[in-house]
C-alpha cells in the first residue's frame, strides 16, 4: 500500500513538474506551445553538458532554466510574436519550432543516447519501504515550484499583470498594461520551466533528440484538465497521475499508458472548461 | 517555351538518356551490393556502424582483386527503418540498380517488407540483423542471432552459476520484445525455473515505475528485459538503478555502445551477444585494427548488428567464386557450402538458412567496459526454416 501511494505521488509531481511551462504559456498568451518537448529535451542536453563541464549534477537546473528563458525570449521575439494576430499559424509555428530544435540538436549532439550524471542515486527507507530517492526528491522540487508559481501569480506586479491579461487582454492593455512585455516575459518563463524540467526528469529517462515528445500529449491533457490554474494543474496530476498508476499496477501498464489521454477525454466531456475554470 | 526550344531540350535529353545507358553498362562489370538500411529513422543510430563494416569489407576485397576479377560496389539506401520505407528502397535496388544481392541489416518490419520484393526480383538476400526467428524465403539467408541462440546462455547462467530460481520478465509491447520474452518464459519453464511476472511497457512508455515496484513486490531472484532498442531500455534501466533493483539483470536487447553511454547504471547489466569487441581472436583484433585504420575518428564503434555485415559481405563473395557466377540461384545454391573466419568466428549459415553461432555472456563494469564471463561455441539456431 505505502508503495502505491509514494507511487501516486511522485508520479503526480513529475507529471505537474513537466506540464507547468505548458500551462503558464497557454493561460497567458492562450497558445498551445507544442514546442513544449522540445523544450524539455534543450533542458535535458543543458543536463548533459553540465556532466560534460563536470560541474555538480544539481547545477543542471539553474542551467537549464536560464537557457530555456534565453531561447525563449528570442523565440517569442522573433517567431511567435509576429503571429498574435493569427493564433492559428502561431501553434503550428511552434510545431515546427519543435522539429528545427530537436534536429539542431541531432546536428550538434548526435541521435545517440547521451550519458547524464544524476545528482542523487540509488533507493532509501521512506514508510518503511526501499524508494528511488531521486523520486522523493521530485516530490519536494515539484512542492516547492508549486509554490513559488503561486507566489509569483498572486503576490507580484508580474503576476497581477499577467492575470489580468489572462482575464481580458483588451481590458488589461486599456489600463495601461503592457501586454507585449507580458507576453514576452511569458513565455520566457514558460521555455524555462519546461527546459528545467526536462534536466529535472533526465535521472529517469533516456537523454536523446527526441526525449520531449512521449510528455508533450499527457503535458497537454493535464493542462486542459486543470482549466488553466497552478492548484487545478495538482488536482489534475493527482487524478490522472494516480489513475495511471493505479491502472498501471492493477490492469496492465499498456493500458496504464491510456489511462491519462483516455480519462482526459472523460473529464473534458463532463466539465469542458477544465477542473477549476470559472 | 518555343518550339525550338522544346525540341533543343528535347535533343539534350536524348543525349543524356544515351550517355547514361551508355555508364550503366560499363557499370555492369562491378559486382553491386544492395544495402537497405535505416539510415533514418529507429535504427539510425547503428545504420552508419553497419555501413561502415561493409564498406570495409568491400575495400579490402577490391584491394585484393575483387570477386572473379570484378570490383564490388555498394549501393547504400534507407529504408527509413519501417516497411513503407523499404518497399520503396527494396524496389529501387532490386529492379533499377539491378543489384546483384542484398546485404542487410534492418529492423523485421523492414525485412518482411521487403522479402516480397526480393522473391520478385529473385535476388539472394543476406540478412545479417539479429531477429525473432523463423523467417523463411528461398532467397534469404541470416548469419546473425535468433532467440533460440541469445536467450540460453544468460538464463543457463543465472540457474546454474548464481542460483536463481524464480524471474521477473519485463518488455516493450511489440513484437520482437513480446516474442522474445515469450520464448525466455519457455525456456526457464523447460529449465525448471518459475517465472513470476512479465509486464510491458508501449514502446514510447516512459514511466516505468508501477512495473518496477511489481518486481520488487514479487521478490524474484533474477531479472531479464527485452525493451527496444535506445530510450526505453535506457529508461527502464536508470528508473531500476534508481529503485534500488539490485538483482541479476540480463538484458537481452543492450548492445555494447548503449550500454557504455548509459554509464554507472548500467554497471552490472549480463549481455549476450554474438559479437563484443573483447573477443579476443587475432580475426577480431586484425578487424578492430583494419577499422581504425580506414576510418580514423570517423570510426563508429564495431557492434553485434554491424560486424555481421561484414561477415556477410566475405560469405557472399566465397559463394559468388565457389559458385563461379553471380547468376542468383548458383550463389543461393553455393551460400550454405561457404564458411568464413570473421571477427566472430567460424560462421557458416547451413543451419535452415541460418548460422550456428558462438555466443557470448558478458558483464557491463562499472568503467562502462564489459568483462567477458564465458563463451558457448557453436550454438545452434534450431528449427527456423525447416522446409527449405
Amino acid at each position: 500500500m505505502g508503495v502505491l501511494f509514494l507511487d501516486i505521488v511522485t508520479t503526480a509531481a513529475i507529471l505537474f513538474t513537466v506540464a507547468s511551462g505548458l500551462m503558464i504559456i497557454l493561460g497567458v498568451m492562450k497558445l498551445i506551445n507544442f514546442a513544449h518537448g522540445a523544450f524539455l529535451a534543450i533542458g535535458g542536453y543543458a543536463a548533459f553538458v553540465t556532466t560534460q563541464l563536470g560541474w555538480n549534477p544539481w547545477m543542471a537546473i539553474p542551467f537549464a532554466a536560464v537557457v530555456g528563458f534565453v531561447l525563449g525570449l528570442v523565440i517569442e521575439r522573433v517567431i511567435v510574436r509576429p503571429l498574435y494576430a493569427r493564433p492559428l499559424d502561431a501553434i503550428l509555428a511552434t510545431w515546427g519550432l519543435g522539429i528545427v530544435i530537436g534536429q539542431v540538436i541531432t546536428i550538434v549532439f548526435g541521435r545517440e543516447v547521451q550519458f547524464v550524471q544524476s545528482p542523487l542515486s540509488g533507493a532509501i527507507e521512506f514508510l518503511g519501504q526501499s524508494y528511488s530517492t531521486y523520486r522523493l526528491a521530485l516530490v519536494a522540487i515539484g512542492a516547492i515550484l508549486a509554490l513559488a508559481l503561486i507566489a509569483l501569480l498572486y503576490f507580484t506586479r508580474f503576476g497581477l499583470n499577467a492575470r489580468a491579461v489572462i482575464m481580458n487582454e483588451d481590458l488589461a492593455r486599456g489600463l495601461g498594461i503592457d501586454s507585449t512585455r507580458v507576453r514576452l516575459t511569458t513565455f520566457g518563463l514558460g521555455a524555462a520551466l519546461a527546459s528545467m524540467a526536462g534536466a529535472l526528469i533526465t535521472p529517469l529517462i533516456s537523454v536523446d533528440p527526441n526525449l520531449g515528445l512521449p510528455w508533450l500529449i499527457n503535458s497537454f491533457m493535464l493542462v486542459l484538465v486543470s482549466g488553466v490554474s497552478i492548484p487545478g494543474l495538482i488536482v489534475a496530476s493527482l487524478i490522472l497521475g494516480g489513475a495511471q498508476v493505479l491502472v498501471s499496477s492493477y490492469v496492465s501498464a499498456i493500458l496504464g499508458g491510456l489511462t491519462i489521454v483516455v480519462l482526459a477525454a472523460v473529464i473534458l466531456r463532463i466539465r469542458p472548461q477544465g477542473l477549476f475554470s470559472g | 517555351m518555343s518550339r525550338k526550344h522544346l525540341f533543343g531540350a528535347a535533343g539534350v535529353l536524348a543525349a543524356a538518356l544515351a550517355f547514361g545507358s551508355g555508364g550503366i553498362a560499363s557499370a555492369a562489370d562491378t559486382i553491386k551490393i544492395g544495402i537497405p538500411v535505416g539510415l533514418s529513422g529507429a535504427n539510425s543510430v547503428v545504420a552508419p556502424s553497419v555501413v561502415q563494416s561493409a564498406e570495409l569489407a568491400a575495400a579490402e576485397i577490391n584491394e585484393a582483386g575483387g570477386v572473379l576479377g570484378r570490383q564490388i560496389e555498394l549501393v547504400v539506401a534507407d529504408d527509413g527503418s519501417g516497411a513503407q520505407g523499404a518497399q520503396k528502397a527494396f524496389d529501387s535496388l532490386v529492379f533499377q540498380k539491378k543489384v546483384d544481392v542484398l546485404i542487410s541489416m534492418e529492423t523485421s518490419a523492414a525485412r518482411n517488407a521487403g522479402l516480397p520484393i526480393v522473391n520478385r526480383g529473385r535476388v539472394p538476400f543476406i540478412y545479417t540483423s539479429f531477429y525473432e526467428g523463423r523467417s523463411c524465403s528461398p532467397w534469404l539467408y541470416v548469419n546473425a542471432w535468433v532467440p533460440d541462440q541469445q536467450v540460453a546462455p544468460i538464463v543457463d547462467y543465472f540457474m546454474g552459476e548464481l542460483g536463481a530460481k524464480s524471474f521477473f520478465l519485463i518488455g516493450s509491447d511489440y513484437a520482437f520484445g513480446r516474442g522474445m520474452l515469450e520464448f525466455t518464459a519457455d525456456y526457464i519453464d523447460e529449465k525448471g525455473g518459475t517465472v513470476l511476472g512479465d509486464e510491458y511497457l508501449p514502446m514510447d512508455g516512459t514511466d516505468w515505475t508501477p512495473i518496477i515496484s511489481k518486481l520488487k513486490a514479487s521478490g524474484a531472484d533474477a531479472l531479464i528485459t527485452s525493451t527496444a532498442g535506445g530510450a526505453p531500455n535506457v529508461t527502464l534501466t536508470k528508473q531500476l538503478r534508481a529503485a534500488g533493483v539490485d538483482i541479476p539483470y540480463g538484458n537481452l536487447a543492450v548492445d555494447e555502445g548503449t550500454a557504455r553511454n548509459m554509464g554507472a547504471d548500467a554497471a552490472g547489466i549480463y549481455i549476450s551477444a554474438s559479437y563484443i569487441t573483447d573477443i579476443p581472436s587475432q580475426e577480431n583484433q586484425d578487424f578492430l585494427k583494419n577499422m581504425k585504420a580506414h576510418f580514423g575518428d570517423d570510426l563508429k564503434t564495431p557492434n553485434d548488428l554491424s560486424v555481421p555485415q561484414y561477415e556477410g559481405v566475405y560469405l557472399y563473395k566465397l559463394a559468388v567464386e565457389k559458385a563461379g557466377t553471380t547468376d542468383a540461384q548458383a550463389v543461393i545454391d553455393a551460400l550454405d557450402d561457404v564458411s568464413f573466419m570473421g571477427p566472430r568466428g567460424k560462421i557458416q549459415m547451413n543451419k535452415q538458412r541460418h548460422a550456428p553461432l558462438t555466443m557470448y555472456l558478458a558483464q557491463v563494469q562499472a568503467d562502462g567496459g564489459i568483462k567477458l564471463i564465458s563463451s558457448f561455441v557453436d550454438v545452434d539456431p534450431g528449427e527456423q526454416c525447416p522446409h527449405l
